[in-house]
């Protein structure tokens, strides 16, 4: 069987192809020469990468999850009728659509994601026939105002998606009104949240989307020119929005008189440079412009004085791809959904110690709890969870003993930590509430510009201060200077990254007192993480002898004899607490504590 | 260690090239900065000299951008870059094993080196690169590899380099390849 009538998806956005995406399609085709094959989005189950979908001539469509170039051949013969259908590899078919594993994908609300994973992200013709540009055709065509663009859109209450969560239709309406020949609207991709990537994979894998959205917020305020601001460690993206939008101009959706109509409207991409404070918007203008990228006093605001001195809208991907469904479904049906304040749906990226991680898109209103339990299975490794980070550096982190807060703008302020843009990274017990403050604020103070005093200085000195503790030399002054910091950086900085940098830190303090007070008084790191803190001892009843931990030990601590447990031992000057040891022992045998 | 030997060699008609398509005006910093590095790894003092004599960019802002934006280097790389990820998803899952084990193989003793002292490899912590879900995360080049141990970080590489025919001067390389 040459693969005739078969119709062969496969899932290469960044993690697709992370983890091997483009061997397995190498060897499908092999096997499968006239099948007719499609590179798609990922479609967010991450956990389940490689990820193929195959419909057969009958028009039977099988999802396959975990595919690699060993456990392929089943499914390969599957296909061709030769053995039964391998049970354990198998997502969710048309004859077993509701699986375990396809729980994941059927408790979501998806709006935002509609199309990731479900088109090749470079095909203009597959984005139409799901509906793509129908949103601007609609506008443009059906004499919609920019009023009532604005209209339809405050009807909807969508509220920025890339963290302050500002209401989109006020911001649109500053900029309508503004003074200005030429208006810009500025997309902002530079996704600086470590551990987060939605924006990535809609930028990788629904780029027509975000293409639509921008088109209609820039005919909501008048704009001419647009920049999408991407991220540069996303090449993908950058591509494929790069593609989405020279096949938009070709189709007539970019440039001028668009659709016959007198709104002229072209894009261009400037690539991020790495630098997370890029991510705020006034720091996003001076770096378009070619400077470093150092926020600027508001006002004037962007929507009046933004890039080159002209009214200047910042709007996240996540924001601007929503725009398309509120236009086509109207902004009541996206209201529907929700809380009274925060409407519509969120899209998240579970990352950590979760047994499902992937993206995930939710009503507003739903708990923590459901996100990290029901959809992503919760903890994978058997020890409970113990936090979530939300928001990223400035973010906070939330305890399991409130994993019931709401996903909503208001309650999740109340906990400190922020909703942000949608990176949640969840932790188990086995580790350190201390060394992940202390890692953002290492973070935050590599990241901060450096204008104002007390975000360039006081995040250097709570870092300090951190890792004192971290090293086990902290006292109980220590935490009660970084108490007493805090809110002055947060009082004392001009722009997003110092008002919130000590989040991290204040939420640990607040939740996990206890961890730092063990750091300090007992010398000990419940964790298990800090490596001052903690010693690695070989458990000789456990250990088999199999040496294979001196191999890779890059300090040569680690000395016996073949065979031979009870010899096993590690020289506790010569070790550096790496912790390779831990996880190359296959019979746990090594203890770090 | 001099790595006199991986400066790159510029030609002024190449990066005048660059200027022609990306423009003189300020706001050419950044992408004409991208462009040299994407050709050299780096930024060669030669280019950056280029830039500034061509184009309406005055040094200080040149250099402000190139020091500013973690994405640039001013110093040569390696013949492979190796990027391991260090967001907070890697982080929390260990990204900090990856370094000393490549470092341990790469023979990368003293704690400023970012390449080994063969010229084979250049290694570089970068922020989040979208696969957090498969964390720790590192590529070599533009390959990535995911969910990796500290132990497989070194395997990774020991392959890599034979098949690139690269020698890595950790002193633990060659018994790890047996
Ligand atoms: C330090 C800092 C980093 C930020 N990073 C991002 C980012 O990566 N992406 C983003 O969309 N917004 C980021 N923001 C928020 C932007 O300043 C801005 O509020 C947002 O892009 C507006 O779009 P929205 O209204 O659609 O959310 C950041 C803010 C700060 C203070
Ligand atoms: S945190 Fe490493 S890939 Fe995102």
């Amino acid at each position: 069987m040459s693969g005739e009538g078969l119709l062969i998806n496969v899932g290469e956005g960044t993690c697709g192809i992370a983890a091997g995406a483009p061997e397995v399609t190498e060897l499908l085709k092999k096997r499968f020469p006239d099948a007719k094959f499609t590179a798609v989005g990922c479609v967010g189950m991450c956990h389940q990468e490689v990820m193929v979908d195959i419909t057969n001539a009958d028009g039977k469509t099988y999802q396959w999850g975990n595919v690699n170039k060993k456990n392929l051949p089943k499914i390969v013969r599957f296909h061709r009728g030769e053995a039964d259908l391998p049970e354990q590899l198998l997502i969710k078919s048309t004859d077993a659509p509701d699986t375990e594993k396809s729980q994941y994908l059927l408790k979501q609300t998806r709006i935002v994601l509609r199309n990731v994973g479900q088109l090749n992200p470079t095909s203009m013709s597959q984005f139409q026939e799901r509906g793509g540009y129908t949103g601007i055709e609609k506008v443009l065509k059906g004499g919609m105002s920019p009023e009532d663009v604005i209209a339809e859109v405050k009807i909807a209450n969508i509220r920025g998606r890339g963290g302050a969560g500002f209401p989109a239709a006020i911001k649109w309406g500053f900029a309508r009104g503004a003074p200005g020949k030429v208006k810009y609207l500025v997309c902002n991709g530079d996704e600086g949240d470590p551990g987060a990537f939605m924006d990535r994979s809609l930028l990788e894998g629904d780029p027509h989307s975000v293409v639509e959205g921008m088109l209609i917020a820039a005919y909501a305020i008048g704009a001419s020119k647009g920049y999408a601001y991407i991220r540069a460690e996303y090449p993908l993206a950058v591509e494929y929005f790069g593609k989405a939008m020279d096949d938009a101009r070709k189709a007539g959706y970019l440039g001028n008189n668009i659709l016959g109509s007198d709104f002229s409207f072209d894009i261009k991409i400037k690539e991020g440079a790495g630098a997370f404070v890029c991510g705020e918007e006034t720091a996003l203008l001076a770096s378009i412009e070619g400077e470093r990228g150092m926020p600027r006093i508001r006002p004037p605001f962007p929507a009046i004085k933004g890039v080159f001195n002209s009214p200047t809208i910042i709007n996240n991907v996540e924001t601007l791809a929503n725009m398309p469904w509120i236009i086509n479904n109207g902004g009541q049906a996206y209201a529907d959904l929700g809380t009274e304040k925060s409407n519509g749906t969120k899209v998240f990226a579970l990352a950590g110690t979760i047994k499902r991680g992937g993206l995930v898109e939710v009503p507003m209103g739903v708990t923590i709890r459901h996100v990290l339990e029901d959809i992503g299975g919760g903890s994978p490794t058997g020890r409970p969870l113990k936090a979530v980070q939300l928001g990223g550096p400035s973010g906070g982190c939330i305890p399991e003993s409130m994993f019931d807060t709401l996903v909503d703008y208001d309650a999740i302020d109340a906990t400190g930590a922020i909703m942000g843009s949608g990176g949640m990274v969840v932790m188990d017990s086995k580790s350190c509430m201390v060394d992940l403050a202390r890692y953002f604020l290492e973070f935050t103070q590599l990241e901060s510009c450096g204008k104002c005093t007390f975000c360039r200085i006081g995040t250097l000195r709570m870092k300090e201060l951190l890792t004192k503790i971290c090293e086990g030399e902290g006292t109980m002054e220590d935490i009660a200077t970084l108490e007493e910091l805090a809110p002055s950086i947060k009082q004392a900085s001009l722009c997003g990254l110092g008002q919130t940098a000590p989040n991290p830190v204040q939420t640990t303090l607040e939740y996990f007192r206890d961890e730092y007070i063990a750091h300090v008084k007992d010398h000990r790191c419940p964790g298990g993480v800090c490596k001052g803190l903690i010693t690695h001892t070989i458990i000789q009843k456990d250990c088999t002898g199999c040496s294979i931990c001196e191999r890779y030990c890059p300090v040569d601590a680690i000395e016996g004899e073949l065979k031979k447990p009870d010899t096993w031992v590690i020289d506790q000057q010569a070790c550096i607490n790496c912790g390779m040891c831990v996880e190359v022992c296959n019979p746990d045998a090594i203890l770090a504590a | 260690m001099s790595n006199a030997s991986l400066e790159a060699t510029v030609d002024p008609s190449e990066v005048q090239g660059w200027i022609n398509n990306l423009g003189t005006e300020p706001s050419a910093a950044v992408p004409l900065l991208q462009a040299v590095q994407r050709a050299f790894g780096y930024l060669p003092r030669k280019a950056m000299d280029l830039i500034i004599e061509n184009t309406e960019i005055n040094a200080s802002q040149l250099f402000g951008v190139a020091t500013f934006y973690a994405q640039f280097r001013l110093d040569p790389v390696g013949r492979n870059l190796i990027k391991v990820c260090h967001g907070t998803a890697c982080h929390v899952q260990g990204a900090d094993r990856l370094n000393t084990s490549l470092r341990h193989v790469l023979g990368m003793k003293d704690e400023e080196e970012d390449t080994a002292s063969n010229g084979s490899y250049t290694v570089e912590d970068v922020a989040c690169i979208g696969c957090c879900s498969l964390a720790p995360v590192m590529l070599i080049g533009e390959q990535a590899y995911p969910n990796l141990k500290g132990a497989d970080a070194q395997k990774h590489l020991v392959k890599h380099a034979k098949t690139v025919g690269e020698i890595l001067p950790g002193k633990d390389a060659d018994k790890e390849a047996k």
